[in-house]
C-alpha cells in the first residue's frame, strides 16, 4: 500500500502549490519572510553547515566504496539533499552540474504519478539516465532514495556518477558514434531499482548483460546508495533533534534565502544591461566508418548567447539564433542546459552564500524549441551534449566577467571554461578479457585567462571545479595502453595580456592487446570552439589526432634510440614522424577508425583556454618563464607577444626589456598599417555575404539560423543591410 | 564592513598584487565601496578629464564628455555614443587565410579558414587591441555590451548620473 504523506496535499498536488506559489510570490514556495533565519540566525546558517557536512561526508565515503577511477581519482560524483518536492536544499562538491538535474528527475516521478505506481516507500531506491526526465548524458546516472520520518516523505537524498562505460555503439560513456537514442547504451528510466535499501538482484543482472564493464557501473551503484544512506540516516537524526516541522520550514527558507543571495550578488557584483557573446562548434564525420548518412555529415554550429540582466538582479541567458538539434550526440536537454547554469552560477557567483536550487531559480534560460538546446524530438542522441554545453556555458562565463570588470571586481573576471575532449575506448583488455572505459584525465583543461592573472594549467573544467587529471599509473591499471608522454602542450592558452591556461597531451603505446577500439568525442573541428576578452586571443582548440600504426618503438627502444614523447611543436611534421617509424596517421575530426593492437602508438591532446587583454601589454618576464618551461614556444613569444629573447649564460631564455619595447612599439605601428576602417571592411565584405560566397557548412548554418530565428534574420539582415533570407534561402517565401 | 584603499584596488587592477593578498580579496567578502574606487584608479590612469562613468573593457571606458556619454579609449580616441557599437568605428585585422591565422597560432592545428576568421579591433589611434573576435565568414560583429547606465546608477549605485 502507498505510503501517502502526512499533508493533506499528495506530493502531486504540493509540488503544483509550490509553483503556484512561486508563481504568485515571486518567492520560492510562497515564502515572502524568513521567519526562521531572522529569529535565529546562528541556528538558521549552522543547520545549513550541517546539511552541507552530511553532504561532503558522504560523498567522501562513497568514493571509497567505488571501483571506478573515474570517481575514485577524479572525484566524478556528487551528492545532495532535497524538498519533498525535488528542490536542492545543499549539496557537496564535486560534478555540481547534476545537482538541479537530480532535481527535475525527482520532479519528473513525482509529475508522472509515481506515488501510485510503482509507489514512493520507505526504503526505495530510484535511478535514472534518461536527459528528457532529467541528467546530462547517458553515463551521469542518478540514484535518490525518499527520506521518511514517522510516515511522512520529508525529502530526498540523491547521488550521481558519471560512470565510464554505458553500454552504447561505441564503448565508454561520452558515446560519440551515437545519432539516435537507441545506440546511445543502457538506459534507466526513472525505474524503481530498489526496496529496503537493497538493489533488485534482476537489475544488477540487466547491467551485468548490457554493459562492457558492468563492475563499474554496479559498484557505483552501491557507493550512490550507501551515500543516500548515510545523507537519510543523518537527515532523520537532525528532524529528531529540530522537530519535524522546524525541518519543513527551514529547508524551504534555505532555498528562497538562496535565491534572494543570488539575487543580491548580481546586484553587488555586475552591471544591468545586454550583454552578448558567440563560439562556433564543428563537427566533421564525412567519410568516417560508422556514421549513418541520416543528415548532412559535417556541421557548424553558431552559438550565440545574448544575457540579460535587469535591475532586480535577474540573470535571463537567450540562445535564440542558434542551431538545430542534428543526427548526431552532441544534442542537450533542457535538463543539461539548466546543469550547466547552475554549476557556473555555483562558482562564480553564489560562493558567499547557501548554494542550493535558490541560485537557479533566479535565473531564467530562454531555450529555443527544435534547436539544440531543446529538442523537439525526445528520440535524438544527447551522450556528447557537453560537446556544445561547454563552448557555450564558456560564453556565459566571458558574459559575466564583463559585468565584474565593468562594476571593478577585476579578480572575478575569467575568460572560461573550454571543451575537454573525452577518449573512450574498448575492446581486449591487457588481462585478455572484454573491456570499455572513458579515460577521464580530460577533467583538467586549462582554464580561460583572468583579468589579472594567466588562467589554470591543466588544472580546470567547468562541470567539476574540483578538476584533477588522475595518476598515470592508475589509468595504465584500466587499460591496454602505457604512457610514454604527458606534458604540457606550448602555447595551447591563448595570447593576451594574461595568456589562458595550458592544456595537456598524452601519448600512449598501446600494449598486451590485439583489439583496442580508440574514440574520441567533443573536439571541434576547423573552427575554435572558444575566445578570448578584452583582446585576448582564443585558445587554439581545434586540434586533429596524431597516430603510428605498425611502429618501431620496441626496436628503437631495444637500441636505446631517441623516441617521441609529444607531438612536439612543428605542426606540418610530427617528432612522431620525426623519430619514429611506422604508419602514420593524421585524423581530424571524431577519431572513429579501425580497431589498434600492441605497438601503435596514439597521442590525444586537451584543450587551454582564452586569453585576456592585448598581448603586447604581456609581462615579458612571465613569457621568458613560459619559454624555459615549455609554455610557450620562442616563436609565438616573438611574433605574438613582441617578445624579444636572449640567452642567458646558461642557455636558458632572458627577456631583453629595452629591444621588447622597441618591437613592439613596432609591431603596433604595423597593426595600425594594416588595419583598416571597420566601415570598409563591412561595405567590401557586403558583396561577399550577398553572394553567399561562402562554404557550404556555412551557408547551411546561415539557413538553418534564419529558418529558426526571425532575431537571426532581422539582426544579420540590418548588419549587412541585405535580405538575409532571399540570399541564404532562396525561393522561400518571404 | 570590507574596504580596501586606492592603492591596493589599483595593484590588484594592475596585476601587481601578490598572489596570497589576491587570494585573501577573492575569499573575503566583497567590499560594496568597489566601484567608485575603482573608477578613481582608473581615472589617475588616463591622461584625459572627461569623468569616467563604467569601465567597459580592459582600456576602454565610458565617460561623460560634455553633453556627450562616450566610448573612449585610454589614449584619449573616442568611439562615439556609448550606445552604438564602438567596434564598428575601430580598425580592423581580419585574418582569413593560413598564413595569416598561421602568425597568431605557429604551432598549433588551425582553423580553417573558409569556416572561421579571427577579427582584430584595434584603436585606430594607439593600436590597443581591444577585443578579438573568432567567427564564421559573414558573422555580423558582436554588439558586446548595451550596459543600462541609467538603471545601474539610479537603482544600484543610488547616485544621479
Ligand atoms: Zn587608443
Amino acid at each position: 500500500m502507498l505510503d501517502k504523506p502526512a499533508s493533506a496535499l499528495r506530493l502531486r498536488e504540493r509540488l503544483i502549490e509550490s509553483e503556484r506559489l512561486m508563481e504568485e510570490t515571486g518567492c520560492y514556495d510562497g515564502i515572502t519572510e524568513l521567519h526562521l533565519r531572522n529569529q535565529d540566525p546562528l541556528k538558521f546558517e549552522t543547520l545549513h553547515t550541517k546539511l552541507r557536512a552530511y553532504c561532503v561526508s558522504a560523498r567522501e565515503m562513497a568514493r571509497r566504496i567505488s571501483a571506478s577511477p573515474g570517481v575514485r581519482e577524479v572525484g566524478e560524483m556528487v551528492v545532495a539533499i532535497y524538498t519533498p518536492e525535488g528542490d536542492a536544499i545543499a549539496l557537496s562538491n564535486g560534478i555540481m552540474v547534476h545537482v538541479h538535474t537530480m532535481s527535475r528527475f525527482i520532479k519528473w516521478m513525482i509529475k508522472n504519478n509515481y506515488e501510485e505506481n510503482p509507489q514512493i516507500r520507505e526504503g526505495d531506491i530510484f535511478a535514472n539516465n534518461d536527459a528528457f526526465i532529467g541528467t546530462v548524458q547517458v553515463p551521469d546516472v542518478m540514484d535518490v532514495v525518499p527520506i521518511f520520518h514517522e510516515g511522512t516523505l520529508v525529502g530526498w537524498a540523491g547521488a550521481v556518477c558519471h560512470e565510464l562505460e554505458a553500454g552504447g555503439i561505441t564503448p565508454g560513456g561520452d558515446v560519440c558514434l551515437a545519432q539516435e537514442r537507441f545506440t546511445e547504451g543502457l538506459f534507466v528510466c526513472a525505474e524503481k531499482i530498489g526496496e529496503n535499501d537493497e538493489i533488485r538482484r534482476d537489475y544488477v543482472i540487466r547491467c551485468e548483460r548490457n554493459l562492457r564493464m558492468p563492475i563499474y557501473w554496479v559498484l557505483d551503484e552501491k557507493a550512490k546508495v550507501a551515500s543516500c544512506i548515510d545523507m537519510r540516516e543523518s537527515v532523520k537524526q537532525l528532524i529528531s533533534e529540530i522537530g519535524l516541522d522546524y525541518w519543513m520550514k527551514v529547508s524551504k527558507e534555505f532555498i528562497e534565502e538562496g535565491r534572494r543571495a543570488q539575487l543580491a550578488r548580481t546586484r553587488q557584483l555586475t552591471v544591468p544591461g545586454i550583454y552578448r557573446g558567440h563560439t562556433f562548434y564543428g563537427h566533421v564525420t564525412a567519410g568516417k566508418p560508422g556514421f549513418q548518412l541520416l543528415g548532412d555529415p559535417d556541421w557548424l554550429y553558431n552559438i550565440p548567447i545574448e544575457m540579460e540582466i535587469t535591475t532586480d538582479g535577474k540573470i535571463t541567458m537567450d540562445f535564440e539564433g542558434t542551431q538545430p538539434w542534428g543526427y548526431h550526440s552532441m544534442n542537450c536537454t533542457p535538463a543539461g542546459m539548466d546543469g550547466g547554469m547552475f554549476v557556473t552560477l555555483t562558482q562564480h557567483m553564489n560562493f558567499e552564500g547557501l548554494v542550493n536550487d535558490g541560485a537557479w531559480m533566479a535565473t531564467e534560460l530562454k531555450l529555443p524549441h527544435g534547436t539544440w538546446t531543446n529538442p523537439d524530438n525526445e528520440m535524438v542522441a544527447t551522450a556528447t551534449s557537453w560537446a556544445l554545453l561547454l563552448p557555450a556555458y564558456g560564453v556565459f562565463q566571458r558574459l559575466l566577467s564583463r559585468g565584474f570588470v565593468a562594476r571593478g571586481f577585476v579578480e572575478e573576471a575569467f575568460v572560461g571554461q573550454v571543451n575537454s575532449p573525452m577518449i573512450e575506448m574498448g575492446g581486449e583488455s591487457q588481462y585478455g578479457t572484454p573491456f570499455g572505459m572513458a579515460h577521464f584525465e580530460c577533467a583538467a583543461a586549462g582554464s580561460g585567462a583572468l583579468a589579472i592573472a594567466d588562467g589554470l594549467d591543466t588544472a580546470y573544467v567547468g562541470w567539476n571545479p574540483e578538476s584533477d587529471m588522475g595518476n598515470i599509473e592508475v589509468w595504465e591499471q584500466s587499460m591496454p595502453m602505457v604512457y610514454i608522454g604527458r606534458s604540457i602542450v606550448p602555447n595551447s592558452g591563448g595570447a593576451g595580456k594574461y595568456r589562458g591556461g595550458c592544456s595537456f597531451v598524452s601519448t600512449w603505446l598501446i600494449n598486451k592487446t590485439s583489439h583496442l577500439r580508440l574514440h574520441t568525442s567533443e573536439h571541434s573541428s576547423r573552427v575554435f570552439d572558444n575566445g578570448g576578452m578584452c583582446g585576448g586571443y582564443p585558445a587554439p582548440t581545434c586540434q586533429k589526432h596524431r597516430a603510428v600504426r605498425n611502429s618501431n618503438i620496441h626496436e628503437l627502444a631495444a637500441k636505446g634510440e631517441p623516441l617521441a614523447h609529444a607531438p612536439g611543436i612543428d605542426p606540418h611534421v610530427s617528432d612522431y614522424e620525426k623519430n619514429i617509424g611506422g604508419d602514420h596517421v593524421l585524423v581530424e575530426g571524431p577519431y572513429i577508425t579501425l580497431p589498434h593492437k600492441s605497438g601503435d602508438i596514439f597521442s590525444h591532446s586537451y584543450n587551454g583556454g582564452g586569453g585576456y587583454g592585448d598581448a603586447l601589454e604581456r609581462d615579458p618576464i612571465k613569457s621568458a618563464w613560459d619559454v624555459e618551461n615549455g609554455y610557450l614556444t620562442r616563436e609565438a613569444a616573438t611574433q605574438v607577444f613582441g617578445i624579444v629573447l636572449k640567452d642567458d649564460a646558461d642557455g636558458y631564455p632572458l627577456a631583453d626589456i629595452d629591444a621588447t619595447v622597441e618591437r613592439r612599439a613596432a609591431m603596433r605601428k604595423q597593426r595600425l598599417a594594416k588595419a583598416i576602417p571597420v566601415s570598409d571592411w563591412i561595405d567590401a565584405e557586403r558583396s561577399r555575404v550577398e553572394k553567399a560566397d561562402f562554404a557550404p557548412e556555412v551557408k547551411k548554418m546561415y539557413a538553418s539560423a534564419i529558418k529558426l530565428s526571425s532575431r537571426f534574420t532581422k539582426d544579420f539582415s540590418e548588419f549587412w543591410t541585405v535580405d538575409a533570407k532571399s540570399i541564404f534561402m532562396p525561393g522561400a517565401k518571404p | 564592513m570590507t574596504s580596501y584603499s586606492k592603492e591596493v584596488l589599483g595593484d590588484l587592477a594592475a596585476g601587481k598584487l601578490p598572489w596570497p593578498q589576491t587570494r585573501r580579496i577573492m575569499s573575503a567578502y566583497k567590499d560594496d565601496d568597489r566601484f567608485f574606487k575603482m573608477v578613481a584608479v582608473y581615472q589617475d590612469r588616463v591622461a584625459w578629464k572627461d569623468p569616467i562613468l563604467l569601465p567597459v573593457s580592459d582600456h576602454l571606458f565610458i565617460c561623460q564628455s560634455g553633453d556627450e556619454r562616450i566610448t573612449r579609449c585610454e589614449c584619449g580616441h573616442s568611439f562615439g555614443d556609448y550606445r552604438k557599437n564602438w567596434k564598428l568605428k575601430a580598425a580592423i585585422i581580419v585574418r582569413n587565410t593560413e598564413e595569416a591565422l598561421r602568425e597568431i597560432y605557429p604551432n598549433s592545428d588551425i582553423p580553417d579558414p573558409q569556416w572561421m576568421e579571427i577579427r582584430e579591433f584595434i584603436c585606430p589611434e594607439c593600436g590597443t587591441m581591444h577585443e578579438v573576435e573568432a567567427a564564421a565568414p559573414g558573422y555580423p560583429i558582436v554588439h558586446d555590451f548595451e550596459p543600462d547606465l541609467e538603471g545601474f546608477y539610479r537603482e544600484w549605485l543610488g547616485k544621479p548620473l
